[in-house]
């Protein structure tokens, strides 16, 4: 029985943890309960703190951190230092994100954790060596805005950036925009909800009539397929209607910025995204 | 009721009889044991957690179907007054429907309008322990004028049928040993059998029966066998002693021979069994068991130590079917493990088995179906990817077979994971240590997908599949009129052809359907009833 509480519970822990940074900022940090001042690791105590994650977090987190059906957190040491941390096990997502609340492991176990999740890779998501300033210029320069949106300005036909920083690594934001069909991602924070599977998935439908649709994937069951195509216009198909469903893999329809920006307005670009989300 | 009113209330009842091929049941003293034993005779009720004793999940009612079934209607809508995970399997008698609320709630409905008549709500410890199981509830049993139901806490609860009042409740285990009960009792000639979950916060396993009548305790069989006892040197060191080996999901009864069939849990813990070497019997198996002394009369374990809890707790079908050209009494499984089984019913011997879900542990099954193992089908400290995943091929949700057809129909997933193993020492009473010993990553997205699969039932082949997007966690229903009916994972609740697997009607719900549906019938209506999300749908005929 245990697997199919591990599965709930990744499946909650996942939406929980992403829908936690824009959580914070409508309705204010979480606080920890009192606790102790933040205790120098020992070896002894990294080991325990592993032994303690695998049994509690690797579930959901990966035996190294780098996700399973929850997220990456192995910049979390970088991105949020041990009181961040630990404020986040010690109270959970925040109400409606289905994080669990560890608050019951007691102050030295979080402690264990906090120091153990911090020795992850903590450069593994990319470093940062642009300026964000020049970057949002760039940002506006280069038209991003058409279809992101950012703290409730731009259009919506791509995933809103407001809180990109948060969850998605400097690297992961560098390589999605030299070749963007690459690197669609896996969840989407805005989308996770609504359905489980990569967002932004282009597919191209032939209709019995001939007619062709093609845009990216919204959601999807059994019976039926939602589209958004290149006007932002959600189409909705009945399978039984479609002659033919096929997924154009590596396909995006935000263009490559590979030739379009220099790799100093590129650095610049991701800086500024970087910064957007909980790390502000 | 005057004679004449009577008179025409027991003819037109005839009648309603009469059109759905189905018998009357007198009603007057409850459901009695020969009415269960004979259920099919009663298809207008849903009398057992597996629609009859041998879990088969099969209906003879056949107003519905291929024909028809494109007309479905929701009739009426009943919202949970306790929200949760709802994975309750209803029990239907003379007019009333009784369905489980998470955590511990039982509803009795009217249905005919899905107005609740009675309910009662289990007083839960605010310390309440579920490690590794979800609190929630999957069905009830009933006997005569008595529903019995198994609380999250770990007590079975004998409640009036009419009213809802308590008539006996006993303690099956120590939650606070994290004993926990989500299943469905199962209610046979004067006993009340139930078993336990919570074996990952390292206990033994057992299997209770109760007297019907006053909840005394009439036998125990542990899972596990201790000190001096037979299958005790599968178990390394004392590892026997927590090992696990629950009996989470309701099993089934062959009252011919007066025999339980009841499947067991994972041994623990459960991704790395260093501490626990050995086949860690009788975990992962099937256990037969004389209902009247609790004594085990045979046993099959599908998966000898096992480290991937592939739990072999989904509900054993029972059915009668020529083998070779002799007919056989024999018990099948779609097991957790990918792989399909059929046993002699009567001496649990192997007959055969195949592969139903992609799988990448085992080479095949040898002649007394053991599983031959391939290298590098354990989990590591890097991770290692395996066929199924830890949710397993198919989990607790129910299988079904129609003697029809002879077809087994299984809501299966094809998905795998990458096994991670961890420290192997229990950590007993953690409620957030959920089992130790590792985790899982899967291989999620587009990359795995679900298909109800039609299972040639004497030998596990291939007929058909329905391929669904997501991960289902409904079961099947399969019907006299030819259908399918099962639901998908994007709220879709939906009817196949039995024969061909072809889709003949859905409808999208909301929210994914996470119960067993099933089907009855009132003043001459086919019903069929799903549980989605946190409500309850009912469908019929216009």
């Amino acid at each position: 029985m245990t697997a199919r509480y591990r599965f709930l519970c990744t499946s909650l822990f996942l939406a929980g943890l992403l829908a936690w940074a824009p959580t914070i900022a409508a309705q204010g940090p979480p606080v920890a309960p009192p606790h102790s001042p933040h205790p120098t690791p020992t070896p002894q105590s990294l080991a325990e703190g592993k032994t303690l994650f695998e049994g509690t977090c690797a579930g959901c987190h990966g035996i190294d951190g780098s996700g399973a059906n929850g997220p990456d957190i192995r910049n979390v040491g970088k991105q949020l230092g041990p009181e961040g941390i630990y404020t986040m096990i010690a109270t959970g997502g925040a109400m409606g994100s289905g994080m669990p609340n560890f608050s019951s492991l007691g102050d030295q176990k979080i402690w264990l954790l906090v120091n153990y999740v911090s020795t992850f890779d903590e450069t593994g998501g990319g470093a940062v060596t642009g300026d964000p300033a020049k970057g949002k210029e760039v940002y506006e320069a280069s038209g991003c805005s058409t279809c992101h949106m950012i703290d409730g300005k731009g259009g919506d036909s791509g995933p809103d950036l407001s809180q990109i920083g948060g969850v998605r690594s400097a690297g992961f934001l560098h390589d999605a925009l030299l070749d963007p069909g690459a690197n669609l991602p896996q969840t989407d924070a805005a989308l996770q909800e609504r359905s489980p599977y990569p967002s932004y998935t282009m597919y191209r439908v032939v209709m019995k009539d001939g007619k062709v649709i093609e845009g990216t994937r919204v959601d999807e069951d059994s019976f039926s397929i939602q589209l958004r195509d290149a006007k932002g216009q959600i189409r909705s198909i009945q399978k039984m209607d479609a002659s033919k469903i096929e997924v154009e893999p590596d396909k995006s329809f935000m263009p490559s910025y590979k030739d379009k920006l220099s790799e100093a307005q590129l650095n610049d670009l991701v800086a500024y995204l970087a910064g957007l989300g909980a790390a502000r | 009721m005057n004679t004449s009113r009577s008179r025409w209330f027991f003819s037109a009842l005839a009648v309603i009889a009469l059109l759905l091929g189905t018998c009357l049941r007198s009603g007057a003293q409850g459901v009695t044991y020969d009415e269960l034993v004979h259920s099919a005779d009663h298809p207008q009720d849903w009398l057992t957690y597996g629609g009859n004793y041998a879990s088969q999940r099969f209906s003879e009612l056949k107003q519905v179907n291929t024909e028809t079934v494109k007309d479905l209607k929701i009739q009426w809508v009943y919202q949970l007054k306790h929200q949760g995970i709802f994975e309750s399997s209803p029990i239907v008698v003379d007019g009333i429907m009784y369905v489980t609320e998470p955590p511990t709630t039982v509803t009795a409905l009217d249905v005919h309008t899905g107005k609740p008549l009675w309910r009662w709500t289990a007083t839960l410890p605010r310390d309440l322990l579920t490690i590794g199981l979800f609190p929630t509830n999957r069905g009830v049993a009933i006997l005569d004028d008595t529903v019995y139901v198994a609380t999250i806490d770990a007590h079975l609860v004998a409640l009036d049928a009419k009213t809802g009042a308590v008539k006996w409740d006993v303690e099956v285990g120590n939650n606070k040993e994290s004993v926990a009960i989500t299943q469905a009792p199962l209610a046979i000639n004067g006993k009340i059998i139930v078993g336990m979950g919570g074996g990952e916060g390292g206990l033994r396993g057992y299997i209770d029966a109760y007297d019907a009548k006053d909840g005394h305790r009439l036998w125990r069989l542990y899972t596990i066998p201790t000190t001096g006892e037979p299958g005790v040197e599968t178990w390394e060191g004392d590892s026997y002693k927590y090992g696990g080996a629950t009996t989470w999901n309701t099993g089934s009864y062959d009252p011919e021979t007066n025999t339980l069939f009841w499947g067991t849990g994972n041994p623990a813990p459960d991704w790395n069994g260093d501490a626990r070497k050995g086949d860690n019997l009788y975990s992962c198996s099937l256990l037969a068991i004389d209902a009247d002394t609790g004594k085990m009369k045979w046993y099959f374990q599908f998966s000898p130590h096992e480290t991937h809890d592939w739990d072999a707790a989904e509900p054993p079908i029972l059915f009668d079917a020529k083998i070779d050209g002799t007919m056989r009494k024999l018990v099948a499984q779609a097991n957790r493990n990918a792989f399909y089984y059929v046993l002699d019913r009567d001496t649990g011997k192997f007959i055969t088995g195949m592969a139903y879900a992609k799988e990448t542990w085992a080479k095949g099954l040898d002649a007394n179906g053991r599983p031959i193992e391939l290298p590098n089908n354990q989990p590591t400290t890097k991770g290692n990817l395996i066929y199924p995943s830890i949710t397993g091929s198919v989990n607790w949700t129910s299988s079904s077979y129609s003697p029809l057809t002879g077809l087994f129909y299984v809501d299966t997933r094809e998905q795998g994971a990458y096994y991670y193993k961890g420290h192997p020492e229990m950590e007993p009473n953690n409620p957030r240590d959920i089992g130790g010993g590792g985790g899982q990553k899967v291989v999620g997205g587009d990359k795995a997908y679900s298909a109800i699969r039609a299972l040639e039932g004497t030998s596990g082949k291939l007929k058909w599949q329905f391929k669904m997007i997501g991960d289902t966690w409904t079961g099947t229903l399969v019907t006299a009129g030819n259908l399918v009916f099962c639901a998908d994972a994007g709220g879709n609740f939906f009817a196949l052809n039995a024969e061909t697997g072809e889709p003949l009607w859905h409808i999208q719900l909301g929210n994914s359907v996470r119960a067993n549906p099933i089907t009855y019938a009132v003043d001459g209506k086919q019903y069929l009833e799903a549980a989605a999300g946190n409500s309850v749908f009912v469908f019929r005929l216009p």
